[in-house]
């Protein structure tokens, strides 16, 4: 998969911008705050429906305008899709493919699917455990759209039980509790699924990768549950482990008026050679693991969708020393590819450069 | 800013489900343009329907009588009743004409985040109509989303102990399509709920 072209009218910084980048590697090079991680930032935001800087859509809007527009066209095989943005300062976003409204937002990241590096990966090893269930989910719902559904079905789900709490507190009608926990435990059993399925077809993948970046060890998940979801082998075991764990937690969550069992408090974490990265791996090993994850995912969308997703590097080899940047080069230089740095000096990686400044790219 | 009359119009029309600023604009001048028997017309049926119609005392069903004229019809089975979220959604059951039972309209979909619980909604109007009419079957027909699965769940909870049968609809592929339209989640739901031939 490649873009094609992109357009943007009052996204950040660009007013107008008319871009057409190279099938291969694209340079992005510029000034700080000049917008080239808003580029990246546009094209990630036609795959993953959000920015990946985490911030909300109304940031996304140049100052002074009334709404941001992003386009782009995604060649894939012999056909070419259109994805289209409409961001409004207030009000519902509108996005077209290929001029229609999809049946559901998550259609879309089958049409542009990207994988993202930051320098900022190393969040995935050393913080909590929510950049790592995103880390998972996101990738489910770019693989499968299925995953991407349920996860929304469950967010739901959740969101209604806890304003269910917060409204009733210790008083809280155990009748109408009980459907929402029942609409918990099958959207939730869902979610559980896609996570394990994605860690096991994630593994060798990542194995390999932290191979190929320099790491010596192997780098395997482990998954620790709020609730008993290990030894539920299926998926109705696992609706049937949720709902039981969501009746004994019933006082607690009373108490404190939130859901406090389930998928969206479970702690996926990463271990080498079988002890925490978190906690007990150096920090040269905990780049290693973080690069290793970004590949891993590059190539489990590239083995399971049988194209190459768009990679979108910001700033990242900023952050990483020669001996692992000579050895990532190789491994990600053959898709397209789009890189921002600062300084237009020796990156290791070769491409068409393009010089971003005062909202233009040339 | 219109004329005050025009204005007051457009705003009234742009308070309309699904209808904009914009669309609101075109709306009043067409009725500005139109012959003004038209627009009469129009206003007339509005007020009519607002005066005359009411909720049926028995489905809550929109009528200009005391009762619907499905709860009415004594060729409808008593035994069965489909219990939809909204009025409009009974015309598009009725037009499968598969259906044979009467209606009961909740007001809505079970949502604590916006407040709705049982208490909102007609269910102990439901409770009480399946004890006294001798209902044998209740068809869940609320929308299949998050919140219309949950308010399935719950009326099911609700009757069961009463000895009544719940079903709801089944979910699946749209009748005469090529099933490389399907989108992968109606696909997933038919694979889910397929039948042994």
């Amino acid at each position: 998969m490649h873009l094609t072209w992109l357009e943007l009218v009052n996204f950040r910084p660009y007013e107008a911008l008319r871009f057409e980048p190279t099938e291969g590697v694209n340079i992005l090079v510029g000034e700080n705050g000049a917008g080239k991680t808003s580029v990246l930032e546009a094209i990630g935001y036609l795959g993953m429906m959000r920015s990946f800087r985490g911030v909300p859509d109304r940031a996304l809007i140049r100052e002074g305008s009334a709404s941001a527009v992003i386009r782009g066209g995604i060649a894939g095989g012999a056909s070419e899709t259109t994805v289209e943005v409409e961001l409004p300062s207030d009000g519902r976003r509108t996005v077209l493919v290929n001029g229609k409204r999809p049946r559901r937002v998550h259609d879309t990241f089958l049409s542009v699917p990207v994988v993202v590096f930051l320098p900022d990966d190393l969040d995935v090893i050393k913080r909590g455990p929510r950049v790592r269930r995103e880390y998972l989910d996101d990738l489910a719902a770019t693989l499968w759209p299925q995953a991407g559904q349920d996860l929304t079905e469950y967010d739901r789900a959740l969101r209604q039980r806890n304003a269910l709490l917060r409204q009733g507190g210790r008083e809280t009608d155990t009748g109408t509790l009980d459907v929402w926990d029942g609409r918990v435990a099958v959207a939730g059993a869902k979610v559980l699924l896609h996570r394990r399925t994605l860690a096991v077809a994630l593994q060798t993948h990542l194995h390999h990768a932290y191979k190929e970046v320099g790491g010596s060890g192997s780098v395997h998940w482990m998954y620790r549950s709020t609730w008993d979801s290990h030894s539920a082998g299926d998926i109705e075991a696992l609706r049937v482990a949720l709902a039981e764990a969501l009746v004994e937690s019933r006082p607690r969550d009373m108490d404190v008026r939130t859901t406090t069992v389930g998928p969206h408090r479970d702690e996926p974490d990463l271990l080498l050679d079988g002890r925490p990265t978190r906690t007990e791996a150096s920090q040269g090993e905990q780049r290693t693991v973080a690069l290793a994850l970004r590949i891993g995912a590059y190539r489990l969308i590239e083995d399971v969708r049988d194209q190459k997703p768009i990679l979108l590097l910001d700033d990242v080899f900023s952050e990483l020393d020669k001996e692992r940047a000579r050895r990532v080069v190789p491994l990600i230089e053959n898709g397209q590819v789009f890189v921002t740095t600062a300084r237009d000096d020796e990156l290791p990686i070769r491409g068409r450069r393009w010089s971003v400044s005062e909202g233009s790219v040339s | 800013m219109f004329e005050p009359p025009v204005q007051r119009l457009i705003d009234e029309l742009s308070r309309l489900p699904g209808v904009g600023q914009k669309s609101a604009q075109r709306l009043a001048f067409h009725l500005l343009n139109v012959e003004e028997a038209d627009a009469r017309r129009l206003a007339d049926s509005i007020t009519e329907m607002r005066s005359t119609v009411r909720l049926c005392n028995r489905c809550f069903n929109a009528t200009a009588d005391a009762e619907c004229t499905i709860c009415v019809d004594t060729r409808r089975d008593t035994s069965s009743i489909c219990v939809v979220e909204r009025a409009q959604d009974i015309p598009v059951i009725e037009r499968t004409q598969l259906f044979k039972g009467r209606y009961h309209v909740l007001g809505g979909a079970m949502s604590p985040i916006a407040g709705i619980g049982p208490e909102q909604l007609r269910m102990s109007e439901l409770e009480a109509r399946v004890g006294a009419e001798g209902v044998t079957e209740v068809i869940a027909a609320t929308n299949p989303t998050v919140e219309g699965d949950t308010t399935a769940m719950y009326i099911a909870q609700l009757l069961k102990p009463l000895g009544v049968k719940v079903t709801k609809l089944a979910s699946g592929l749209p009748v005469g399509g090529d099933l490389d339209y399907a989108d992968e989640v109606t696909l997933g739901r038919a694979l889910a709920g397929r039948q042994e031939l």
